[in-house]
């Protein structure tokens, strides 16, 4: 069948309109599907868009830096290679870190601990916080974790900032340590907030930079070091794997603040080392402004250990060690002051009325009261003693004598002013007040009155009373002002602690001259007890000082009458403690000093010169000079130990 | 109804634009160039560059990608002025070049079968020199012309036998089947799908176009289970259950279509202005610069965006139609017509495919796309399409072969 030419025309054209048409109808409805997609949609679309790909994870601020008077860090950071895990962001944790655990070693049971977290962490639906699986990467495991981890989703290799201490043990017990934050840090954290603010610290706590400070300054000044925590704002792919970090200032983490401390760790270092492996403590004081140069108790642990979390088995090891390196001797070691006590004695004396400096008391070795017998340390008496050769020559029985007729509530009350029987805080943590003896005191806890015999006891600085090296500074440093207010400080720029207060309970300054001279007298005139020690070496200077020993146990009768007292012939840790206080220059004091050598014997023999040398480099390197702190208002931006800027 | 009397208005007006036409003709070759239609001209210049601009900001964090725009703007010039080459040839050329260039093409498909570069897992590229081409491209064009070609040459004497459609049928099925060897499906089916449209044109008879359709929705499950690769089977089972809302894997083979979704749906009916895309400026999906170009529009310029683009493909496509129906020759017409389907087929494969209505069939997005191939391929249809305008009234006589 065979169609006109003009057929056809019309047939094409009308074949083109419904082309057309159809045409028509497939562009509307393309542009129907975009009107549900774009319009209808755009929501649900906009919701995944915006929440799918950019993800905030939570960055943890940076701790500020604890750093000495000069500058010169005591709590740093240090980097450290680590892997971690988030677990929301692989499939099979499990089999994820089976892969990790193939590449570097981890020893089982550390495997069971971390598969533990990370399950965990997805119970708690916090599966976007990373679980640390191992730190301190070496060089080797740090190159090849790197080279896999692109395989293995949800695996992070890093570069962490770590918190370091530099000087290792030398600060133990003052600046404490940190550690990844337990459920009763938060708790204890947490006291006092809302839920809101509460819930974000924990959240916060959960990374594994975070640490919090679990003793010494690093807790009692935790919200001053900590700054506040921000967000990294994150691209991620479908894969959940971070393209790139989108840079947003207002999101920032806050840096914790340093920490300024008047401690010279140079002084505490020399001072650490002339104990010569000797347990004790030793505490030095500027004078004029309170502030503490060295704080020392040793032995110590080394809070680096801590900082990752310590082994059972380690800790174990510091908790039994005889030599006890977990515990702050200096603030936190209670101890009788023995004779180094009897400034205090002398000047409650003295200032109630009833003793007079020229006052003469007989020693002939002993001192019989009610139906007992005390005895003086130096067998045969001291003859006729006053004020003077009673401080200088330690005389006992002229103190049993004046404490007497002092009496306990006097010399309780005079012991006060010095600082005793009160908890000074500074900034760290674990320190004690020890224990001022009084009647209202026996009666309260001992539910007994006072003995008069008690009193000759506390007269020597033994009995109930108990103190701390670091009153004993504080009692030295009274009496080098001569009585002047005195406020110790050893946070420079930081929280300063609401309990510590200014020792300004007046004190006699003519007493406090006579205490002074009874002082120099010990070091540098005949019949004082540590005559050698008075010469600091720098052809001038000398120190005015005084002489303890602490009894460990109750000296028997048979022991006295033999005569066995001191020696090898006693196990070491039944041996006396041997106590030093000081201040130096005698004849214009800028340093106040107390030493304490556990089982050292004889403060003369052992304290007095480990005194005599932290005193010594004290002067010659001029350790309470400006701090630099002070000098400057801009402080130096936070640095890692390697000098690195972060 | 009075078929002579509306063919015969038609018809008249052919008459009196014959008249004026070749009064401009005596005036030279600079006015034909002014007769050209500017205003097609500048708006299929002014599609091209919005893509170039939406292929910037796809790729320009991308530091590999981040130079494709200057490339793909320097094709589009060259591209450009081939077109207004091509729009100036008559129509007398077009049809001498008809059949060289499908068999010429033909040759190239065979070469890409025995000697082609393997591309995204399949066997598509053509290295000549420093150039590779995609011969299945060209196809496209290819046979348009010769159907164009081939009608000329049968229509005029016996118009309308069946029989003669069979021959039409077989300059369309040697190179889709070739093509489909590769195997590229999505070209197959638009080179078949907007062959197709030409023999409809050209005046197939109903019943047989009826027949078709039935043996084509019957074919559809022979052909998912018997000729389609595992790959393509799982495209379209992907397709499927995405479409009725069935669990997807969300990493997989969806993930393209999902994160487009995603894209397109966040545009909202304003955008998120330039540059400004989420989606678009993450690389959550891939191929954005090419053939997923479309989700940027989305994104960035929102629905008002992707429709004005919609909008202009359509104003394009009308005017052409339209133009081709004025052709008096039928080389002209079908020429014009099948070049319309084949820009007309991408555009739908395309978009199809973005809004998640089709399934991934790997068809760039005409003038948008980023691809030298496609540009080339597009921009030569709207030559022909122009040179059927200009020489709409030219009465063309096939002579043998050439």
């Amino acid at each position: 069948m065979s169609k006109k030419p003009a057929d056809l025309d019309f047939a094409f054209t009308r074949r083109t309109a419904i082309a057309g048409t159809i045409g028509g109808m497939v562009w509307a409805g393309l542009i129907a599907r975009l009107f549900q997609l774009q319009i209808l949609d755009k929501e649900r679309y906009q919701a995944q868009a915006e929440a799918n790909h950019i993800k905030l994870q939570l960055a943890p601020p940076q701790r500020g830096r604890i750093l000495d008077r000069f500058g010169r860090p005591l709590a740093s950071h240090r980097r450290a290679g680590r892997i971690s895990i988030t677990p929301e962001q692989t499939d099979d944790p499990e089999h994820t870190l089976a892969q990790v655990a193939a590449l570097i070693e981890l020893p089982d049971e550390r495997l069971a601990r971390i598969a533990n977290e990370i399950r965990l962490s997805r119970r708690r639906n916090a599966g976007f916080v990373p679980v640390t699986v191992a730190h301190e990467l070496t060089y080797e495991d740090f190159a090849r974790m790197n080279v896999h981890a692109a395989e293995m989703p949800g695996v992070n290799v890093e570069m962490a900032l770590t918190r370091s201490y530099p000087r290792g043990r030398d600060f133990a017990h003052v600046l404490g340590y940190v550690a990844r934050a337990s459920q009763d840090d938060l708790v204890r954290l947490t006291e006092g907030m809302s839920d809101k603010e509460s819930e974000t610290l924990k959240t916060m706590f959960r990374h594994p930079d975070m640490r919090t400070g679990r003793q010494g300054m690093e807790r009692f000044a935790e919200e001053w070091l900590r700054g506040k925590p921000g967000y990294r704002k994150l691209v991620t792919n479908a894969h959940g794997r971070v393209i790139e970090e989108i840079p947003d200032e207002r999101l920032a983490p806050t840096a914790g603040r340093d920490l300024f401390v008047t401690i010279d760790s140079d002084l505490q270092r020399v001072a650490i080392e002339r104990f010569e492996g000797e347990s004790g403590a030793a505490v030095v004081m500027d004078v004029e402004t309170g502030d503490v140069l060295a704080m020392v108790s040793t032995p110590a642990f080394d809070p680096n250990d801590f900082v990752n979390g310590i082994s059972t088995a380690s800790y174990a090891e510091l908790r039994d060690d005889t030599r006890s390196p977990l515990y702050p001797r200096a603030h936190g070691g209670v101890y009788p002051p023995g004779s180094t006590f009897k400034m205090v004695v002398a000047t409650a004396a003295l200032e109630s009325g009833t003793v007079k400096p020229t006052d003469r008391v007989h020693c002939n070795g002993y001192y019989h009261f009610g139906n007992r017998t005390w005895h003086c340390w130096k067998k045969g008496g001291h003859g006729s003693v006053n004020l003077h050769t009673g401080i200088k020559g330690s005389c006992d029985v002229y103190f049993y004598e004046i404490a007497r007729r002092t009496g306990v509530d006097k010399i309780a009350e005079t012991a006060r002013k010095f600082g005793f029987g009160q908890d000074w805080v500074l900034g760290m943590t674990g320190g004690r007040g020890g224990l001022v003896p009084d009647r209202e005191w026996k009666q309260r806890v001992r539910k007994e009155s006072w003995y008069e015999g008690e009193t000759l006891n506390f007269g020597i600085g033994q009995g109930q009373l108990g103190t701390t090296p670091l009153q004993l500074a504080l009692m030295t440093a009274r009496i080098a002002t001569e009585g002047k207010p005195f406020k110790p400080r050893m946070i420079g720029i930081g929280p300063q602690s609401q309990d510590d207060h200014t020792l300004d309970a007046p004190l006699d300054p003519e007493v406090m001259k006579l205490m002074k001279a009874g002082m120099y007298g010990v070091t540098s005139e005949g019949g004082g007890t540590a005559y050698r020690s008075g010469d600091l070496g720098l052809g001038g200077p000398r120190l005015a000082g005084k002489t303890g020993t602490a009894q460990v146990r109750r000296i028997s009768r048979e022991e006295r009458l033999s005569g066995v007292r001191s020696g090898s012939e006693i196990a070491r840790e039944l041996r006396d403690h041997a106590l030093f206080v000081a201040y130096a220059p005698a004849d214009n004091p800028k340093y106040a000093i107390s030493v304490v050598v556990e089982h050292g014997e004889g403060g003369s023999r052992t304290a007095a010169p480990v005194a005599r040398d932290i005193l010594h480099f004290a002067l010659k390197t001029d350790s309470r000079r400006k701090p630099t702190y002070s000098q400057s208002a801009s402080l130096p931006k936070s640095m890692t130990d390697d000098g690195e800027p972060t | 109804m009075n078929r002579e009397g509306f063919t015969g208005f038609s018809r008249g007006e052919a008459r009196t634009r014959t008249a004026t036409s070749l009064n401009f003709e005596t005036q030279g070759p600079l006015n034909k160039l002014m007769r050209l239609p500017w205003g097609f001209i500048l708006l299929i210049a002014a599609m091209a560059l919005t893509g170039i601009a939406m292929l910037y900001s796809s790729a320009h964090t991308n530091p590999v990608e981040a130079h494709l725009w200057k490339l793909q703007l320097v094709r589009f010039i060259f591209c450009f002025f081939m077109m207004i080459g091509l729009a100036l040839l008559p129509l007398s050329w077009w049809m001498r070049l008809a059949f060289p260039a499908y068999a010429g093409t033909v040759v190239l498909l065979v070469l890409v079968e025995l000697m082609g570069v393997t591309g995204g897992g399949a066997q598509r590229w053509l290295q000549i020199g420093p150039v590779a081409v995609q011969p299945s491209e060209f196809a496209k064009l290819a046979v348009t012309m010769a159907l164009a070609r081939y009608y000329q040459m049968v229509l005029q004497p016996q118009s309308g036998r069946i029989l003669v459609h069979l021959g039409a049928l077989a300059i369309i099925l040697l190179p889709a089947a070739l093509i489909f060897k590769q195997p590229d499906f999505g070209t197959t089916l638009a080179l078949v799908a907007s062959g197709g449209v030409v023999i409809f044109l050209a005046g197939l008879s109903v019943r047989v176009i009826g027949t078709a359709i039935i043996g084509g929705v019957a074919s559809v499950w022979p052909v998912y289970q018997f000729v389609l690769a595992p790959y393509q089977r799982e495209r379209v089972d992907t397709f499927l259950a995405q479409l009725f809302g069935g669990a997807t894997n969300a990493l997989g083979e969806s993930y393209q279509i999902e994160q487009g979704k995603i894209a397109i749906g966040a545009g909202g009916l304003n955008g998120r202005g330039f540059l400004q895309g989420i989606q678009s400026q993450q690389d959550y999906v891939p191929e954005q610069h090419t053939d997923f170009i479309l989700t940027v529009i989305a994104e960035e310029f929102g629905f008002l965006g992707s429709t004005a683009l919609l909008i202009g493909f359509a104003v394009l496509l009308g005017w052409s139609l339209y133009s081709a129906a004025r052709s008096v020759s039928w080389f002209g017409r079908l020429a014009s017509a099948g070049a319309v389907a084949t820009v007309g087929f991408y555009i739908v494969f395309n978009v199809g495919m973005v809004l998640g209505l089709l399934p991934v069939v790997g068809m760039p997005l005409p003038l948008i796309s980023y691809g030298g191939t496609a540009m080339l391929t597009t921009m030569a249809c709207f030559g022909l399409i122009i040179a059927a305008h200009m020489h709409r009234d030219e009465k063309l006589t096939a002579r043998g072969l050439f």
